[in-house]
């Protein structure tokens, strides 16, 4: 205890003594009024009130001052500590009796309501805590709230919380000037390694907890730090360590310390879930991907497959024929393996753009474009027959797109020949290109097929998809939508599907006009 | 075969056996010699010995890349090359384009396609300036010595600059125009590459000859490429 305490401490008990001396002062012109034992009486609440505004050791002084003062000023003879009657002596005796008791009962009394006010605020805290402690979802915004509980309400001068990414520290939240604490994260890597927390009062670490406290100076030789440091600890593993740095002097007081203890308990539970969760989730995501490759790789097997399969069996055929087959057969049979050959290069430019795309490696060229030059471009490369099929309408004027020309021509490709698979023979594909009331370029892609039933919709854009009426569709890698979806994404505009007017699919691509992009 | 077919050596750069030997069965019924060649270096060394009519050039070799070829090729030789790509790459077709090589086709190819290209740029490279009077691309009609222009019968007014763009397609029917190039033969070999403005003049003189409101039919957008004019009989297949 140093001198300050000391004097702090005194000045108490001087108070106390000058209070009830007071007393007797002011009553004195009454002496004359009363008996004394009604003074006596009149000294009781004086005690009483000594002892609710302080604590047990005052209120005894001040009941020995109330007995001095009272023998002194108010027992004849007066200015005197003799005293002339036995009547006098057990009046005497029994104030100071009841001044004692009344005092030491009141102090238990106040000493009650103080702990009863303690446990309230504690709770109070702890509920507000684990309330918290459940709805946080980062270590971060838990440390932060932790943190700012401490500083608030046990007015700490500094609170930090750290994990333990695996010996070195990181601090998660502080608050408070880190100079008031100088061996702090040498400490807390201390507190990591042995997992016992320092600078907690021997009394408030009940035995069968697991933390041992030490003080700073045993954890870091000559640390003249002051803070509690507590593990974070679950069953499992130690999370973090929590600091608090007390703002009085010394270091934390019990009642600081349990409160420390219950919210380093939650901190430590709410730590570990987590981290658990981000096991979980981390696990989730790598079945996944897993699950993701398997199909893949199921699905990438069959489309790369079947067309060779085929090609080989039409060749090795057209090989083992004893006879020289007539021209005509071999011609057909050709013509069959071209088409599977055909089939196969597809499937391979499908998962090589799918892999470009996903791997944002293919490097966009942006250059305006009049949608009108894309689709073109798009139908002079393919066949008559599809060519033949497709209506245009669009609107006299339509605001140009900032695109990547080869991508956006890939992704109406698909479109187009997704539609000429679906669409009945003798039945337009009609494409409308068109300015929404927004400003932007709505390009849509209308076949006269089954359409898309509403329940297949959320998942016609995902990989592999084949919906329920994909049997007439002969080729296709399952992928083409998705990489028109892609492709639309990446140029920041959006895809969907809907029904078709009388009958069929309609998709439709939106993109931001060039002006709005360019900007 | 035609009965102009002189006697004519093709030399083919690819560094995939499979290719050149694909390559070597389809190119022996239409020409009377072919050199094949594994890689760059190898290119080079027949070719400056053999003097072929048209080289078929690879784009991904090992070691030295087939652009650096066609540039080392052209610092003297003259006649058609050929550009064989697969399907990424735009960048590398316009620089092959750009540093000299005359067409490109995709792998995988059929071989009528390659054929009629071979053809086309035999042809020209023949007929030295090559006549080209009349360019007839459905209803349109690119008279080039009269600098006149006519859709469906009706004539067509063009300004200098839109014919002149106009006159580098045809001269090229059928085949990709990047836009360097396209801006060089207009502009002058010092211009600017300004595709903005190439672009604008694109735009007019699509407005003159292709359908209203529809998409284009004669003068075709390669996307990062160029531009290239529609061919005359769509009938490259067999």
């Amino acid at each position: 205890m140093d001198a300050k305490t000391v004097l702090a401490e005194s000045r108490r008990y001087l108070l106390a003594v000058a209070a009830i001396v007071a007393l007797g002062v002011v009553l004195l012109p009454a002496r004359g009024l009363a008996p004394s034992t009604t003074f006596m009486l009149l000294f009781v609440p004086a005690v009483v009130a000594v002892a609710r505004l302080t604590d047990v050791r005052v209120s005894a002084v001040a009941a020995v001052a109330a007995f001095l003062t009272l023998d002194f000023l108010f027992v004849p003879p007066y200015y005197t500590f003799t005293v002339s009657t036995l009547a006098e002596w057990v009046a005497l005796a029994v104030f100071l009796g009841v001044a004692l008791t009344t005092a030491r009962q009141t102090d238990r009394l106040r000493q009650r309501q103080e702990a009863a006010v303690a446990r309230r605020r504690e709770l109070e805290l702890l509920n507000r805590a684990s309330f918290r402690a459940v709805s946080e979802d980062s270590p971060e915004a838990l440390a932060a709230f932790v943190v700012g509980q401490v500083r608030d309400v046990l007015d700490a001068a500094r609170a930090a919380l750290y994990t333990g990414c695996g010996s070195s520290p990181l601090l998660l939240a502080g608050d408070g000037p880190p100079e008031c604490e100088p061996d702090e994260s040498d400490l807390v890597t201390w507190v990591l390694r042995e997992g016992k927390a320092i600078g907690l009062p021997p009394e408030a670490v009940p035995l069968d907890q697991r933390p041992v406290a030490v003080a700073a100076a045993v954890a870091v030789p000559g640390s003249t730090a002051r803070g509690a440091y507590l593990p974070l600890q679950t069953t499992e593993v130690l999370e973090g360590v929590l600091v608090a740095v007390p703002s009085h002097p010394g270091a934390v007081t019990p009642a600081e310390a349990r409160i420390l203890a219950a919210l380093a308990n939650l901190s430590a539970a709410c730590l570990e879930r987590l981290r658990l969760e981000d096991v979980a989730s981390h696990a989730k995501a790598v079945t996944e991907a897993e699950r993701l490759k398997s199909t893949l790789v199921a699905s990438v097997s069959h489309e790369l497959k079947t067309p060779l399969a085929a090609a080989t069996a039409r060749v090795t055929g057209l090989l083992q024929g004893r006879t020289a087959a007539d021209e005509g057969r071999v011609r057909t049979q050709l013509a069959a393996v071209v088409q599977d050959l055909g089939r196969l290069d597809a499937s391979i430019r499908d998962l090589l753009d799918v892999s470009r795309l996903e791997s944002a490696s293919w490097e966009q060229r942006l250059e305006p474009f009049d949608v009108r030059e894309i689709l073109g471009t798009v139908l002079a490369r393919e066949p008559a027959d599809l060519r033949d099929h497709v209506r245009f309408e669009a609107a006299d004027i339509v605001p140009e797109v900032l695109v990547d020309g080869a991508q956006l021509a890939r992704a109406l490709a698909n479109l187009i020949e997704n539609a000429f698979a679906y669409t009945p023979p003798d039945t337009p594909i009609t494409v409308t290109l068109a300015e929404t009331p927004g400003g932007e370029v709505e390009i849509a892609v209308e076949d006269r097929g089954p359409g898309v039933p509403d329940t297949e919709k959320p998942h016609v854009f995902e990989k592999f998809f084949r919906g329920s009426s994909a049997a007439r569709a002969p080729h296709g890698s399952g992928l083409g939508l998705t990489i028109a979806a892609e492709i639309v994404r990446i140029h920041g505009g959006t895809m969907r599907v809907e029904d078709a007017k009388p009958q069929g699919a309609r998709f439709v691509i939106v993109l931001p006009a060039a002006e709005e992009t360019q900007k | 075969m035609t009965a102009s077919d002189r006697h004519v050596r093709v030399l083919v750069v690819d560094d995939e056996p499979q290719i050149r030997e694909a390559l070597a069965s389809v190119l022996e019924d239409a020409y009377d010699d072919i050199d094949l060649a594994a890689s760059a270096e190898e290119g080079l060394e027949t070719a400056a010995e053999h003097a072929p009519d048209v080289v078929i050039l690879d784009l991904t070799l090992p070691r030295m890349s087939g652009l650096e070829a066609c540039r080392r090729l052209r610092e003297w030789y003259d006649g058609p090359i050929l550009i064989l790509s697969v399907h990424e790459g735009e960048a590398d077709k316009i620089a092959a384009l750009d540093m000299g090589a005359d067409d490109y086709i995709t792998k995988p190819f059929a071989a009528g396609e390659l054929l009629a290209r071979l053809r086309a740029l035999l042809r020209r490279g023949r007929n030295e300036e090559p006549p080209l009077a009349e360019v007839r691309v459905g209803g349109l009609c690119v008279d080039i010595p009269r600098r006149t222009v006519t859709l469906d019968g009706q004539p067509v007014r063009l300004t200098p600059m839109e014919f002149d763009i106009l006159a580098v397609l045809a001269r090229n029917p059928g085949r990709v125009v990047t836009s360097r190039a396209l801006i060089q033969a207009v502009w002058g070999p010092d211009a600017v590459e300004d595709t903005r403005s190439l672009r604008v003049h694109v735009m007019h003189l699509r407005q003159k000859i292709e359908p209203r409101g529809d998409f284009p039919r004669y003068i075709l957008t390669e996307p990062g490429v160029g531009f290239r004019l529609a061919e005359a009989e769509p009938s490259t297949s067999n």
